[in-house]
């Protein structure tokens, strides 16, 4: 019965169409162009009111019966929308980018987007511009920096190939993953750190303090042409039981129909270390005083020959070659659009040896099968390694540099003699020249990140549009870690003899998404609703296989070549489903409501099975829209508020009480397992309000003011437990913790002529935690510190979750934060002629502190540069008690700078006529750092991304600076 | 105009994968740990096989914290100082500039951790045996003999550092109260007869395999280790004609070879642990130092100072400490660790013979002497002069062993330690970690 009354209303509404267009039709012709008079195929031009249309050929040219009166919409992707009248002339329609930061296109739900001006959350976006703009960047994560409010990047490591914290509104998780889910293009991304197992040979207590980096490293950020950052549950809650870290969308480049565009670009340049600490001005008597008289004749000796020797610059000091080579090729036409692009980028770092190289390919292709189905493909193929050599938290291992540094004194030559031998360090457990030179911390990895996506559109009449999308995404990486300690090693001979640690990880995500869409236009176009359903199926599997050998045959340097061996895997299988639905109603443009639901399953909850919730609502209001007491100075005030949940999952193999293996005698064995498992654990969930204001005016400024309210229930905590019980760990849902914020947004076109063009953004943000329940007494958080007696983050209700505790008389006692007071970012593009182009972007954090361990090493060590000045020795008078390593770690930075000059047509003309454009630019990265943190940066993490773990510093790979020259051509 | 040219067919297929997305569901397995296996799967109905699995977890775990226990302990002893870049080694444990123990450290948390987890897997062990058929009563008892005289020797470590343990921990959500020394080891001594009769009931040889007790792996040779952790325990409590009953039914033997007992063994094999007590000579950044107090208070000619430290090639000095010689205690990374020696088992027949029997703690303390090619002891048979005695003989068998902090706690004479810097303190007890929530 349904299908006949849609039959006999397609029927209908043809008739009727068909009618109409005979009645009165004349031929309409005309060219669409771009603000440049480049011609723009595919371009959709609909008689407003009606479906009857056609599209722009390939010159740009269209022909359309249409009648007196009639109006024409013209639409395409990345141009605003134009109504024009019919004429009988031929129309020449100029159509202009969309550019406005009002019509931004975001995505809301899994399925549709809606434009920033609707918009109900604050969503941070990041241009291709403004991502790589400026400077050229190594890491997606590290091109983040300052340019969303609301959003912490800590690196915790400088070594090429980084390694970043982000924490989005402050700590989600005190135990989980705080990193947010990476989505790109629809794929379900990898971002693990993968620890390479040095910790073996360097006696680093846990795999986060070997400095490895997170995986987002592979991704090239020239293939970016987007990234948006739902911060909150408010915005995330789609998302549900991944999203609670907040979520990054990831959208990379897509081909336009037109010419074939072609862009290279060279980027070549150095880095160099950020900041010195410097050697302690040495006497005999300063000399005597610290090591005694004995130590005075080598002093003596050292100075009369070689002089003292500065090691800092001896390891930091290389400048090391960065080279970034990326072509890409776009174009298509209207029904196949394709972008291809390959990279090569060759980082070295500033320690010698130390370095970073990463070849990507991608290809995106998307194709109009016919009116009903369109095809997306987004391909992309990463092969990349890196050289981290030794850095971070060790124990006796001889092999972080910032250890030996801290007891290496410089009156000791440690050059290796004229047949290669390195001499022992009589200060510490290895030679650092030749853990540099000869000892290996290396991966490879082999990337491979494919998403496809079927649109067909069921209906469409006019009133009612519906589609349905089916996507899935895969990403394997597979993964090789190689540690190679000589058996010469000063800590390994007649001990270990050696080490190799050889790392075979794969790993394996899959994600599948299918949804419909239906948007009716309902109370005659007043009423525009957009309805959503679908489900989600996420699967990710990990195999950790890592073999060690020890007591090598010396100079060998493959596995079987040590005669103490040992094996390790470990597997880990999650799977996750869900079903969700939303549904949007846009009012005149004045009020826009959503309402949503996603019910999450996940093999990592105690009972795999059952099903929780995550609902959100929203609301936006734009009062500009609202009468006409709008004189035109106000182009938009908006009133917006959002609620949302999300959920996290505990860490796979939480809910398991297990026996590991071990051996004596030559027979092996099982004993417990420190990790008590909680059969029963749930999710963690987050609840999100938040409410803000958008103004823009004059056509230059906008401001976008938000405040939100989140509290996390039933954390899952790693808590301590009493070891007497035989365990030492449980995971369970033990508190709540609430995130409170504020967060601005300015942006200000100032200026905008041919001659001279200005635009500003300045951001603010803010954020503040509690711990507002906790079921058991207050604890040191297990694995972030070093025990309350050098400072460590300490759970306790009714405290930051950031704080820093230390034992001060018996009782632990918060000695510091590392949550910052507020960060602003200052952003600044000037254009002038249109053919000079200068940024910049400032950084600055106030507040916060840091636990600065390296300088315990190096007072220890007696090397501290400082130590003879009055304020050392005071220092120094302290003891060893938590609050002498605490630090503020404020600071101010020049993250980015760029000036660049786009040649005149003129002078490369004659080159070729295909050149269309040739732009060369002097930038740079973290030029300029004003901090009174005094180690090598502020920015700071021992135990890597995960967790809470920023704050805390011991013997990190320096930060650097870089300086790039770069060269850009398009065709 | 344009109109919609779907054919049946994909109209179909479009339907059909429709109703399938929006009909899809998937139940999840319940969740099992794919790398290890379960602690349920042992606690029922485990196979012989699991319980010797066990037994090597326990045994692998008495090794647990002993290299660490006898560098602290050594430390705050002023038997040694470690060398490397943790510098509560040579600050805390020290008492430098007037610090505290932390009940939060490495020191304070890790023998504890180690301890109970080895007790932890006998308790599982013995919950095991509970809940299975697989093996016979006399196994049984073999395995639960075993199980208990471990414990106990696990809670006498405790009480060396810590001066009090839990012994009831074997409901980890309800453990019983941390008690002090004497109930501690009346406890310990009371487990051990406990243990004493399993293993009488045990037939005549064990069923599973030991990897450190040559000689003492029978139910019959057990025993005797059995009743020497019994002799310790006594003598620690102070009851010293009991302590004489428990040594003649240990392996003491005046006239024996000192060597002889129970180890901790090392390999490099996969899982097992290499001796965290074995130093690279002339290595730095990791070292046992020797206190100089320990050479210059020796007695000429005695053998067991250039058998037990080097002199370094170079002195060395860190955090305003400095020292001449280290340790060579252990010639390789795999090295044994004495659990009890003969040795030890002399020295406690000669301080239970104080004062009761002077005649007979001399002839034992002598033993001592001679083997360490001195001369026999000319000093007088006053009970001060021969506690004197007995300590400076234990101070010197047992250099970096774990005894000599606890042997001056309990007689009382820790203030007798030398202090090396300004503002060091003496301590000689460890703080109960923070976890245990006192």
């Amino acid at each position: 019965m349904n299908r006949l009354i849609q039959k006999l209303s397609y029927a209908l509404i043809a008739s009727i169409l068909m009618s109409s267009s005979y009645a009165y039709s004349q031929q309409i012709t005309g060219n669409v162009q771009d603000e440049e008079s480049n011609p723009i195929p595919g371009v959709t031009i609909l008689i407003e009111g009606t479906d009857v249309g056609t599209t722009s050929d390939f010159d740009g040219n269209f022909s359309i019966d249409a009648s007196d009166g009639d109006n024409l919409t013209f639409s395409f992707i990345g141009f605003q929308t134009q109504i024009v009248p019919v004429s009988e002339d031929f129309m020449t329609i100029v159509m202009s980018s969309e550019d406005t930061r009002l019509d931004e296109i975001i995505i809301t739900g899994l399925g549709t987007s809606v434009k920033r001006r609707n918009l109900a959350n604050a969503v941070g976006t990041v241009s291709s511009e403004e991502l790589v703009g400026k400077t050229n960047q190594g890491t997606v994560d590290g091109a983040l920096y300052g340019k969303i409010p609301g959003v912490n990047i800590t690196s915790s490591s400088g070594a090429p190939g980084g390694g970043f914290a982000l924490r989005l509104r402050g700590i989600s998780s005190i135990n989980g993953n705080n990193q947010p889910l990476f989505i790109l293009d629809g794929v379900y991304l990898n971002n693990n750190e993968i620890p390479s197992g040095l910790r073996f040979a360097s006696g680093a207590n846990r795999g986060s303090e070997e400095n490895a980096p997170n995986r987002i490293a592979d991704l090239d950020p020239n293939d970016i042409e987007n990234i948006e950052v739902l911060k909150g549950a408010s915005a995330a809650a789609i998302y549900g039981t991944r999203a609670n870290a907040g979520v990054i969308i990831i959208t990379t480049k897509k081909g336009k129909a037109g010419k074939t565009k072609i862009n290279l670009t060279q980027n070549l340049g150095f880095a160099e270390i950020s900041n010195r600490l410097g050697m302690r001005d040495w006497t005999a008597a300063s000399v005597e005083a610290a090591f005694g008289a004995g130590e005075v004749a080598k002093y003596n000796a050292a100075v009369g020959s070689f002089g003292l020797i500065d090691y800092e610059d001896e390891i930091y000091g290389n400048k090391g070659f960065i080279s970034d080579t990326k072509l890409s090729v776009s174009g298509g036409n209207d029904k196949t659009q394709f972008y291809v692009g390959t990279s090569y980028r060759d980082e070295e770092g500033i320690i010698k040896l130390t370095g970073f190289d990463r070849f990507s390919l991608r290809a995106n292709i998307d194709h109009k099968i016919s009116n009903t189905f369109e095809i997306s493909s987004s391909s992309n193929f990463i092969q990349g390694q890196s050289r981290r050599s030794f850095t971070g938290n060790e124990n006796e291992g001889g092999l972080s540099y910032g250890y030996t540094l801290a007891f290496t004194r410089p009156w000791i030559n440690l050059y290796p003699d004229a047949s290669g031998n390195y001499p022992n360090n009589p200060n510490y457990a290895g030679n650092p020249l030749f853990v540099r030179d000869k000892a290996k911390n290396d991966d490879d990895n082999n990337r491979l990140i494919q998403s496809l996506k079927l649109t067909t559109k069921i209906l469409d009449n006019g009133i009612d549009r519906v589609r349905m999308v089916w996507s899935g995404g895969l990403d394997f990486l597979a993964n090789e870690t190689y540690v190679y300690v000589p058996e010469i090693h000063q800590a390994q001979n007649g001990g270990d003899n050696g080490f190799i640690g050889v790392g075979k990880n794969n790993f394996k995500n899959y994600n599948l998404l299918g949804l419909g869409v239906w948007n009716r236009d309902a109370l005659n176009g007043d009423l525009a609703l957009t309805t959503q359903a679908g489900v989600s199926y996420l699967k990710r599997d990990a195999d950790i296989v890592f073999n060690q050998a020890t007591q090598l045959i010396p100079g060998q340097t493959t596995l079987g070549q040590g005669s103490a061996q040992a094996i390790s895997q470990t597997q880990s299988e999650i799977e996750e489903f869900g079903y969700f639905g939303q549904i949007e109603g846009n009012y005149k443009d004045q009020f826009i409501a959503t309402f949503g639901y996603r019910a999450d399953k996940s093999s990592l909850n105690g009972d795999p099975n059952k099903f929780y919730g995550f609902p959100k609502a929203s609301l936006a209001v734009n009062l500009q829209n609202f009468g006409n007491w709008n004189s035109g100075t106000i182009d938009q005030l908006k009133l917006r508020a959002a609620y949302g949940e999300t959920g996290s999952s505990a860490s796979f193999g939480s809910i398991f009480t297990s026996l590991n293996s071990t051996a004596v005698g030559g027979v092996g064995g099982s004993a417990i397992a420190s990790l008590r498992g909680d059969a029963n654990i749930e999710p963690e969930t987050s609840q999100e309000l938040e409410v803000g204001v958008d103004l823009r005016f004059l056509g230059k400024i906008g401001l976008e003011l938000t405040y939100y309210n989140r509290n996390v229930k039933d954390l899952i905590l790693s808590r301590s437990l009493p070891t007497s019980s035989g365990f030492s760990r449980e995971t369970t849902n033990l508190a709540d913790l609430e995130n409170k914020g504020f967060e601005v947004g300015i942006n200000i076109d100032a200026y905008d002529t041919d001659r001279f063009s200005w635009n500003s953004g300045i951001q603010f943000w803010l954020n503040r935690s509690e711990i507002t329940r906790l079921d058991v007494p207050a604890f040191p958080q297990p694995g972030a510190g070093f025990g309350l007696g050098l400072g460590t983050f300490y759970i306790q209700e009714g405290q930051p979750v950031t704080q820093l505790a230390g034992n001060i008389g018996g009782v632990p006692t918060q000695i510091g934060n590392v949550e910052p007071d507020f960060q602003v970012s200052f952003n600044n593009n000037f254009t002038i002629s249109k053919n000079l182009e200068i940024g910049f972007l400032i950084h600055w954090k106030e507040g916060g502190e840091n636990i600065n361990l390296s300088k315990l090493l190096t007072d220890l060590g007696g090397v501290t540069a400082d130590l003879d000045t009055p304020e050392g020795q005071a220092r120094a008078s302290l003891g060893f008690v938590p609050q002498r390593f605490i630090e503020p770690a404020a600071y101010m930075r020049l993250r980015e700078a760029g000036i660049y000059y786009n040649l005149p047509k003129d002078t490369f003309s004659w080159l070729s006529e295909d050149i269309t454009n040739i732009k060369l630019g002097l930038t740079g990265r973290n030029l300029l750092t004003i901090t009174d943190y005094s180690s090598y940066d502020p920015e700071t993490s021992v135990n890597g991304g995960a967790g809470l773990s920023s704050g805390i510093e011991v013997t990190p790979y320096p930060n650097s600076k870089q300086y790039l020259f770069s060269l850009n051509v398009n065709f | 105009m344009k109109n919609f040219n779907i054919t049946n067919i994909s109209r179909i297929v479009v339907v059909l994968m429709t109703i399938l997305t929006f009909t899809t569901s998937c139940t999840f397995d319940e969740e099992f740990d794919p790398n290890r296996p379960s602690l349920e799967g042992v606690l029922t109905d485990a196979s012989e096989n699991q319980l010797n699995n066990l037994i090597v977890g326990v045994e692998s775990g008495m090794r647990g914290g002993v290299s660490g226990q006898t560098v602290h302990t050594g430390t705050m002893a002023r038997e040694l100082y470690k060398f490397d870049a943790d510098p509560r080694n040579t600050g805390d444990l020290l008492g430098a500039n007037g610090a505290t123990l932390d009940n939060n450290s490495f020191y304070s948390t890790s023998v504890w951790a180690a301890k109970y987890r080895t007790i932890k897997n006998a308790n599982i062990l013995l919950e095991a045996l509970e809940n299975t058929s697989s093996v016979s009563a006399q196994n049984a008892s073999g395995y639960r003999g075993f199980a208990k005289t471990v414990v106990a020797h696990q809670l006498i470590m405790l009480v060396k550092s810590y001066g009090r343990a839990r012994v009831d921990v074997s409901d980890p959500t309800n453990l019983g109260p941390i008690l002090g020394e004497s109930e501690v080891l009346s406890q310990v001594v009371s487990m051990l007869d406990e243990a004493l009769s399993d293993l009488s009931a045990a037939g005549t040889s064990f069923s599973f395999p030991l990897a450190g007790f040559d000689g003492f792996d029978t139910p019959s040779t057990f025993s005797q280790f059995n009743r020497a952790v019994k002799a310790v325990a006594l003598v620690y409590a102070g009851n010293k004609s009991s302590a004489l009953t428990a040594l003649n039914s240990s392996f003491f033997n005046l006239n024996g070879d000192l060597e002889t007992g129970p180890k901790h063994v090392f390999s490099l094999n996969a899982g097992d642990f290499t001796n965290g007590l074995y130093k690279i000579i002339d290595n730095n950044g990791d070292q046992i130092i020797v206190h100089n107090s320990f050479i210059a208070d020796a007695e000429a000619g005695d053998k067991r100072v250039t058998d037990k430290t080097i002199v370094r090639s170079d002195p060395t000095t860190q955090d305003g400490l400095n020292g001449t010689h280290q340790t060579k205690l252990y010639a390789t990374n795999i090295s044994p660790i004495d659990i009890i020696r003969n040795e030890e088992l002399v020295l406690l027949y000669a301080e239970a013979n104080i004062p009761s029997n002077p005649t007979e703690a001399i002839k034992a303390l002598n033993v001592i002497r001679s083997a360490a090619g001195l001369s026999d002891y000319t000093g007088v048979s006053t009970e001060a002069a021969l506690v004197d005695e007995l300590l400076t003989q234990r101070r010197y068998s047992f250099w970096c062993e774990n005894h000599r902090m606890y042997d001056l706690r309990r007689y009382g004479k820790s203030a007798t330690l030398p202090i090396d810097r300004p503002g060091d303190q003496v301590f000689n007890i460890i703080p109960i970690p923070l976890t245990e929530n006192e």
